[in-house]
């Protein structure tokens, strides 16, 4: 667990330079994600989490700063930086916007035909990773457009996902889901990461989200890299969290209005789980007001 | 790249000349065209080149922001200038090669050309530069109101052209986002033949034509919603009012281009 798979060093990135408009979209942001990790990357919107994960797999070149991946930085050979992108593969926000072909198989395939697959390799992945979203194979002649909001969701991740990456990198997965569909892609990217061993990042301003799922927490803040650290560690900061305009998970923030009334409890508390144990040695032990 | 283009792109001011009434900036806008292309000597030319300049400093819009517009045409200004400078005749003869020759009028015809078009293009810029898109629309409705004698709908066009510059942004944002999408999952634009980068395209315009069809619905709803008719009976929030500081710069506008009419009569026409 101790080779890291993606790493930034001093990594700063500096839209329109020179003008007026100048703006630190990211400053000198170092970190290592160690392989098989699910990682969260949580920040208030404007805290530089899509630029960040723009640098993961070159749509974006820091104006300073190096991103190693293997320990290898990627602009080494800038004509190499396709295959980086097969490495390390991004699926945006909302990408049900990025289907064009006319049937759900030909876009999945699009990815993998770019890697210059075998046609027996495409076909493989396609089917695999379809039945991994949980739609079954007749889907696969349906075109994109006739389907509904969360289908085309899935089919779109799957598109990502066929290209097999080592790293995933999912911007705001569940954005504009009802809560099912949240909880199905949640489910998803986690079962991915099991099955395949790959590290996955996901993007997502739900500190509830994140919290089901992830293993370590990157919390942005006005450019900065806040935390990166086990969940655990990144919640015990709850009160700071807050001040950065991050919605807490409930069960924290009632723990964090309980210590503000007095009580003794830790307020690094998220899940039911915790709350249930720390009620009841609030309970036992009796220290009330 | 895509976000270079500089089509309806304002830059903030207060100035005097983006307080202007959009109206009158069209007008002398538009006069200033015709001005441009009734310089017969140098002298007039001078004299345009003189007020253009005066504009870009009233308008206290940085001058690399003209230069910038003036990139996409140098192409077409270099063009018209070798064009010119071979196919002019008359004057001396300056060289000789074969089928080609070089006049001195052809020259001074190229160079005169040269400066007309970057005269052109700067001038609109200053309108562009100090005017908010849908301020220009709105001007351009009152402008053409006269139409509506003929059946034509003013206020319709002038709502598509606010539409359609309004999307202008919004589009090119899509365009990009759809790009590095495409582009994580391995779509190359950069390299290949010239139909094979074609082809790269398909998988960028197909989702923007859709989702700009999306948008148009949407639109269209909520224009629906607040109960839009269209232009009958509809008032503004915001009135255009003629202020005195706009007569005084149209009376100036208007001597300089008396300036130029007269100083062709006087000193003759070269061109």
């Amino acid at each position: 667990m101790s080779i890291s798979i993606l790493e930034t060093k001093n990594l700063t990135h500096v839209y329109s330079k020179g003008t007026t408009s100048q703006v630190d979209a990211i400053r000198d942001i170092s970190l290592k994600i160690e392989k098989g990790e699910l990682v969260g990357i949580i920040g208030h919107t404007g805290s530089g989490k899509s630029t960040l994960i723009q640098h993961f797999n070159g749509l974006l070149k820091g104006t300073s700063g190096t991103v190693l991946l293997d320990g290898k930085d990627i602009w080494e050979d800038k004509s190499k930086i396709r295959n980086v992108r097969f490495r390390v593969g991004i699926c945006f926000q909302y990408p049900e916007y990025q289907l064009f072909e006319d049937t759900v198989y030909k876009d999945i395939a699009f990815g993998p035909t770019n890697m210059k697959l075998s046609e027996n390799e495409i076909d493989r992945r396609v089917r695999s990773v379809i039945s991994f979203v949980g739609l079954d194979e007749s889907y696969l002649d349906k075109s994109p457009f006739d389907l509904s909001g969360g289908e085309k969701r899935r089919v779109a991740i799957a598109g990502v996902m066929a290209m097999e990456p080592d790293v995933l990198i999912l911007d705001e997965p569940c954005a504009g889901l009802d809560p099912k569909g949240r909880d199905t892609v949640l489910s998803l990217i986690s079962d991915y990461r099991k099955n395949t061993g790959s590290t996955v990042l996901v993007v997502s301003h739900s500190m509830e989200d994140i919290s089901k799922i992830a293993t370590k927490v990157l919390v942005m803040n006005e450019s900065r890299l806040a935390y990166y650290d086990t969940v655990d560690a990144v919640f015990s900061h709850s009160e700071e969290l807050k001040n950065m305009g991050l919605n807490i998970p409930v069960i924290t923030s009632l723990f964090l209005k309980l210590k503000e009334k007095g009580y003794d409890v830790n307020t690094d508390v998220y899940t039911l789980e915790r709350a249930r144990d720390e009620l009841l040695s609030l309970l036992k032990g009796g220290k009330s007001e | 790249m895509i976000s270079d283009i500089t089509i309806g792109q304002y830059y903030k001011g207060d100035s005097f000349v983006h307080k202007m009434d959009p109206r009158i900036k069209i007008l002398i806008t538009v006069l200033f065209l015709v001005m441009i292309f009734m310089c017969k000597n140098f002298l007039s030319l001078l004299l345009t080149g003189v007020i253009v300049a005066v504009s870009i400093l009233a308008s206290r819009v940085p001058f690399r922001m003209f230069l910038k517009s003036l990139k996409p045409i140098i192409p077409i200004v270099l063009f018209t200038a070798v064009i010119n400078i071979f196919y002019i005749g008359g004057g001396k003869e300056l060289l000789s090669l074969g089928f080609i020759t070089v006049t001195s009028k052809g020259i001074f015809t190229a160079v005169f050309m040269a400066v007309r078009i970057v005269l052109l293009i700067m001038s609109s810029s200053i309108l562009t530069y100090t005017t908010v898109p849908t301020m220009l629309t709105d001007a351009i409705e009152k402008l053409l109101s006269p139409l509506k004698i003929f059946h034509i709908q003013v206020h319709t066009l002038a709502m598509m052209m606010t539409l359609a510059l309004r999307f202008i942004p919004t589009l090119i944002e899509e365009i990009e986002r759809i790009m590095n999408a495409q582009k994580a999952r391995g779509a190359d634009f950069e390299n290949g033949s010239l139909t094979e980068r074609a082809k790269a395209l398909v998988p960028v315009l197909i989702p923007l034509f859709v989702s700009a069809f999306r948008r148009a619905y949407e639109l269209a709803f909520a224009m629906n919603c607040r109960c839009y008719t269209g232009g009958e009976g509809r008032t503004r929030m915001k009135q255009m009012k003629l202020k005195a500081s706009d007569f005084i710069a149209f009376a100036v506008f208007i001597a300089g281009f008396i300036g130029v009419i007269m100083i062709n009569k006087i000193f003759g026409v070269v061109i």
